[in-house]
């Protein structure tokens, strides 16, 4: 076959550049350790390499958030923890105001101590995050969320709002709580029900906070949840008190089942004993049966005509709870046993809205402290898992150097035999020989 | 009898003179493209009978012949021919490839760059800063959807331009090839007589032609050849050659077709006739290829635009006033094609971002019904009226009326790329919190509780969606509703977290209310620090919201970028490919054809030997009649 000399040196000058060209691509790779620089080297790898870039992204996204949440969950601990050692600290008052040696300007010293609490207390209440944010106003960042109408009485400009953070693909973390859960949605008395003395008590009764028996009978539809007990004293020797319970709402006596009347009552009251909100036949006369699932008790000797009130528990804040207890000490008492007992039912009363505003505290932080628990583990799953996103880019699109750079050095090897063959090959021709 | 020796003697001295001028051409155009090797063909004069016998008469040349296959001329000109095709249209891909998938140029990046500035306002949705980064990141983004397309328009001019380019040199060809008919023609009035270099000039213009344009070449009696093209459109006939000129097309000015002028007509040739050359490759990548991808950024663009914008609708910006649009985009193109009669004006509107694809659509009104064909795959649907909606492109005859076969171009997503921006330059119009917010009245002694609640896609929001509402338990299974726009029905059944929806929101109560208990949906004024809808905004990010709900943004990207690859890729290996069928169909024609120098050493060697013999021979003749002379 006959080989024209033109295309001898078209083929060996293309071999050249060939070789060159794929040197020209290894070393584009090398430099850029990227095995796939565009897509036509490998259409598939570097469509999904766009798409795990995104993931990848949007994982570290996610981390930033995470920190985000933590540092917002951070200052709401914060302020969580100030509250509940001011809480502890408030009830220790409230512990020590209940001794009986206490002069009433001592009391007096404690509350206008409790006054500089309830301004700190206001404090917490309105703490923003450093930027303004108000950390319990909900979605009203910008709103101060407490404001104070009257001593006792804060009225809330927030809502119940939940910020959220993304920590995950499907998962948006709350970073606050509003300050309706947190200072405002407290229920006073046992968290069911709430006892209180009639204003116009002359005994020294001390009712108890009560307890429930059966919370579905007390939440039973025809519970009128509103109910007076009245005491009758004989007045004669020996004494022998009785009392009554009133159903408030339809103005009957539970006993008896007709209209309240004056006493004596059918029941007996012994001090200490236990006052059941149920049907006790006899001495009850009452044809229909019933039980609210209640039960509490009155110490000391109630006097004729005193009265004590069963009511479903309410909201009560922190502030009204802390304001009760000032006023209960600005009050203190004088030398008649009423205003003894009515000193001690206050304080009674304060110390169980303490202890359920503690509760509620408590279990908010408890709330704070899963999400900032949540978060970590969010955290530590989403670095595994950009780990795994960068091996899986890295197996994408990622050269590897010891192939890359041993093939660079064959195509060397290639280049200089190409060369040095298409010298040795035009070099010979008929025409040197030719004299 | 020496008269024989010495007419011998000069014949082979003439042959062996034109052998010697033939290998001297060879080797003087062993370099020339489409030379091909000549040689002289010689034969034994016809011998004078005497009563001897035949005695011969010496040598004649019969003819210089070149060395030429018409077969593997003609495979190698449609190999070439076919190589520039792909050649071209690699090119092209080429520069799609270099950006698609870019770390700097590519979209990606900055789609990532913008959700996670989205994700930094759901997160601090208060900060003005970080909307500040929201807009500057949408508007790196728009700017990129910018670049990417204007990438795309340079290439359709850079088409138009080289369709322009290419016309001009096919029509000097097409002359220039017509001239040497003319001339071969002439010279061809010595029957039996080829006039090679001429041949080789016009074979080789051929050649150059099929480079450009797919041509067909018919041999004629006269040794003169006709060049066919397109549809079988003549380009030259004997010494006359057609012209090729460039027109806009009918339906879309933007963009320049091939017309074939003949008697003062100008036909349009179509891009599926004009197969093979650099021509072709254009044609075939600006069909293809060039639009596809455009279309298919447009449509990311149009997406990420719509249902971004739509989200934003359904949100509370600072101010507290509803989200209104952070995109602006751009109406589909509609164009009417330049010779409709009728005087309708049509527009086109996008209704659902999900439902588009990538095609161009084609309306053609033919006298009683509305045709709407699909470009990528030549679906017609038939309308009897307008408007239609089809794969979410809403089509409107805004006025007049159209003429039986007028015909309107409607590019959904073409312009979008080049056209989208960002709308909003107050950073506390992003609408990141949610109009609403619900509250479980502080009082209520049961355990329901409100879910967040939500605004009901798609927008506009109702009129009534921030009145404050409020719904009552009047029973454990029961609620009243009360508030502007939910016409205040009562005793509505109660279950427990299942849907409530008025005026546009829907929230969940679950729990346990009791008799009293009170809920209500209220605007969410103050919100400032809600980043509900800026959740919703991130969440666009990975939500299948194109291609009929299949695919994110970055998916439907994705599949551009793996659509460029894998075409450059394969156009790549094929041209590859293609050029080693050049190398090999050279090899084969330049096997017959080519000039090896070494051969025509040996020839020039052989000629001067024999021209040397030649001489002696006369000398011989010389002597011999010199002793006849010398004779006394």
């Amino acid at each position: 076959m006959r080989i024209s000399t033109t295309l001898m040196y078209d083929l060996g000058v293309a071999t050249l550049q060939q070789r060159q060209q794929s040197q020209v691509k290894l070393q584009q790779q090398i430099s850029s350790n990227q095995r796939v620089v565009t897509p036509s080297d490998d259409p598939i790898a570097s469509a999904s390499a766009l798409d795990v870039k995104q993931s990848q992204a949007l994982n570290d996204q996610f981390r930033a958030n995470a920190e985000r949440a933590k540092s917002a969950l951070g200052f709401a601990e914060g302020a969580l923890a100030d509250l509940t050692t001011l809480l502890q600290d408030v009830k220790t008052l409230a512990v020590y105001a209940g001794n009986a040696t206490l002069t009433n300007a001592e009391r007096a010293s404690m509350a206008a101590d409790l006054k500089g609490r309830y301004q700190e207390l206001l404090g917490i209440a309105n703490r923003d995050d450093g930027n303004g944010q108000y950390l319990f106003s909900g979605f009203q960042g910008a709103t101060q969320p407490f404001a104070e109408a009257a001593p006792g009485t804060v009225t809330y400009a927030g809502d119940g709002g939940q910020r959220l953070a993304q920590i995950g693909p499907s998962r948006a973390v709350p970073i606050n709580d509003g300050g309706d859960s947190v200072f405002r949605a407290i229920r006073n008395g046992n968290g069911t029900f709430v006892t209180a003395q009639g204003a116009a008590n002359s005994g020294n009764g001390v009712v108890s906070a009560g307890v429930v028996t059966d919370p579905a009978k007390w939440r039973a539809a025809a519970n009128a949840r509103d109910f007076t007990i009245k005491f009758y004293s004989s007045a004669v020797t020996p004494d022998v008190i009785t009392y009554d319970i009133v159903d408030n709402v339809n103005n009957v006596s539970l006993l008896t089942g007709a209209a309240p009347a004056a006493g004596p009552y059918l029941r007996t009251y012994v001090p200490g004993g236990t006052i059941s909100l149920a049907t006790q036949a006899p001495p009850d006369t009452n044809g229909t049966p019933f039980d609210f699932g209640a039960a509490l008790a009155v110490e000391n000797t109630p006097a004729s005509g005193d009265t004590f009130t069963v009511k479903a528990s309410a909201n009560q804040d922190i502030f009204a709870t802390l304001q009760g207890l000032i006023t209960a000490l600005g009050t203190g008492t004088d030398a008649t046993a009423a205003s003894v007992a009515n000193y001690q039912n206050s304080l009674n009363s304060a110390m169980s809205a303490l202890d359920n505003s503690l509760d509620n505290v408590l279990t908010v932080r408890a709330g704070v402290g899963t999400r900032l628990r949540e978060i970590d583990t969010a955290q530590a799953s989403s670095e595994d898992l950009s780990l795994q996103y960068s091996k899986t880019l890295s197996s994408l699109t990622d050269l590897d150097y010891a192939k890359a750079i041993s093939d660079l050095n064959l195509e060397q090897v290639y280049l200089q035999a190409a060369q040095q063959s298409f010298i040795r090959i035009t070099s010979l021709n008929l025409f040197s020989l030719l004299r | 009898m020496s008269e024989g020796i010495f007419g011998i003697g000069i014949s082979g001295l003439a042959a062996a003179h034109a052998g010697l001028v033939t290998t001297g051409q060879n080797i003087a155009n062993a370099n020339t493209p489409g030379y091909h090797r000549q040689s002289i063909e010689q034969s034994a004069v016809i011998p004078i009978y005497t009563g001897s016998g035949f005695l011969g008469q010496g040598v004649q040349v019969d003819t210089v012949a070149r060395a030429y296959s018409r077969f593997l001329d003609t495979q190698l000109t449609q190999s070439q021919s076919q190589a520039s095709y792909y050649a071209t249209y690699h090119a092209q891909l080429a520069q799609i490839d270099n950006v698609v998938a870019d770390t700097n140029a590519g979209l990606s990046p900055a789609l990532q760059d913008f959700f996670r500035a989205v994700q930094e306002v759901a997160t601090s949705p208060a900060s003005i800063p970080s909307r500040q980064s929201l807009l500057s990141a949408g508007n790196a983004l728009a700017t990129r959807f910018n670049t990417l397309a204007s990438h795309f328009d340079a290439l359709r001019g850079g088409v138009n331009s080289q369709i322009t380019s290419t016309i001009s040199e096919v029509n000097a060809f097409a002359q220039q090839i017509a001239a040497l008919n003319g001339r071969i023609l002439n010279a061809q009035q010595n029957p039996g007589q080829q006039p090679n270099d001429m041949l080789d000039q016009r074979d080789t213009l051929v050649t150059q032609l099929n480079k450009l344009v797919g041509a067909s070449i018919v041999t004629q009696n006269d040794g003169t050849i006709n060049v066919v093209i397109g549809n079988g459109q003549n380009l030259v006939v004997g010494s006359q050659s057609m012209a090729l000129t460039v027109v806009p097309a009918l339906d879309d000015p933007r963009r320049l077709d091939v017309g074939y002028v003949t008697s003062g007509n100008t036909v349009r040739l179509s891009a599926s006739s004009l197969q093979g050359g650099s021509l072709g490759g254009l044609l075939a990548f600006r069909a293809n290829d060039l639009d596809t991808a455009q279309n298919a950024l447009g449509r990311v663009a149009l997406g990420l635009a719509q249902s971004f914008n739509d989200q934003n609708q359904l949100g509370q910006d600072l101010y507290g006033a509803l989200g209104g649009n952070v995109f602006a985009v751009p109406a589909p193109d509609v164009i009417g094609k330049s010779t409709n009669t009728g005087n309708a004006i049509v527009t086109a509107s996008v209704a659902s971002a999900a439902a588009l694809t990538t095609s161009d659509y084609r309306l053609t009104y033919t006298g009683a019904n509305y045709d709407v064909t699909r470009l990528s795959d030549g679906t017609t649907t038939t309308y009897a009226t307008l408007p239609q909606t089809v794969d979410g492109v809403t089509i409107t005859l805004a006025s007049g009326a159209a003429a039986s076969g007028d015909t309107f171009l409607i590019q959904p997503t073409r312009g979008v790329g080049a056209n989208i921006a960002v709308s909003v330059t107050d950073p506390a119009q992003i609408a990141a919190a949610a109009p609403i917010r619900t509250t479980a009245v502080l009082a209520n002694a049961g355990s329901g509780t409100i879910s967040a609640g939500s605004v009901n896609v798609p927008p506009p929001p109702d009129a009534n969606l921030q009145q404050p509402v409020t719904l009552t338990f009047t029973s454990a299974t029961t609620y009243d509703v009360s508030g502007a726009g939910t016409g205040n029905p009562v005793g509505v059944a109660y279950t427990p977290g299942a849907a409530i929806t008025y005026n546009g929101w829907t929230v969940q109560i679950a729990g346990t209310p009791v008799v009293g208990d009170v809920f209500s949906v209220t605007a969410n004024s103050g919100g400032s620090s809600d980043g509900r809808n800026a959740l919703l905004l991130a969440g666009l990010q990975t939500k299948n919201t194109l291609a009929g709900g299949t695919t994110t943004f970055q998916g439907a990207y994705s599949q551009l970028v793996s659509m460029v690859g894998n075409k450059t890729r394969q156009v790549d290996i094929t041209a590859q490919a293609q050029n080693q069928l050049v190398v090999s169909s050279t090899s084969a024609q330049q096997s017959v054809s080519g000039v090896n120098l070494d051969e025509e050493a040996a020839n020039l060697l052989r000629y001067q030997q024999a021209y040397q013999a030649a001489g002696k021979m006369i000398q011989i003749a010389q002597t011999l009649f010199q002793s006849i002379l010398d004779i006394r």
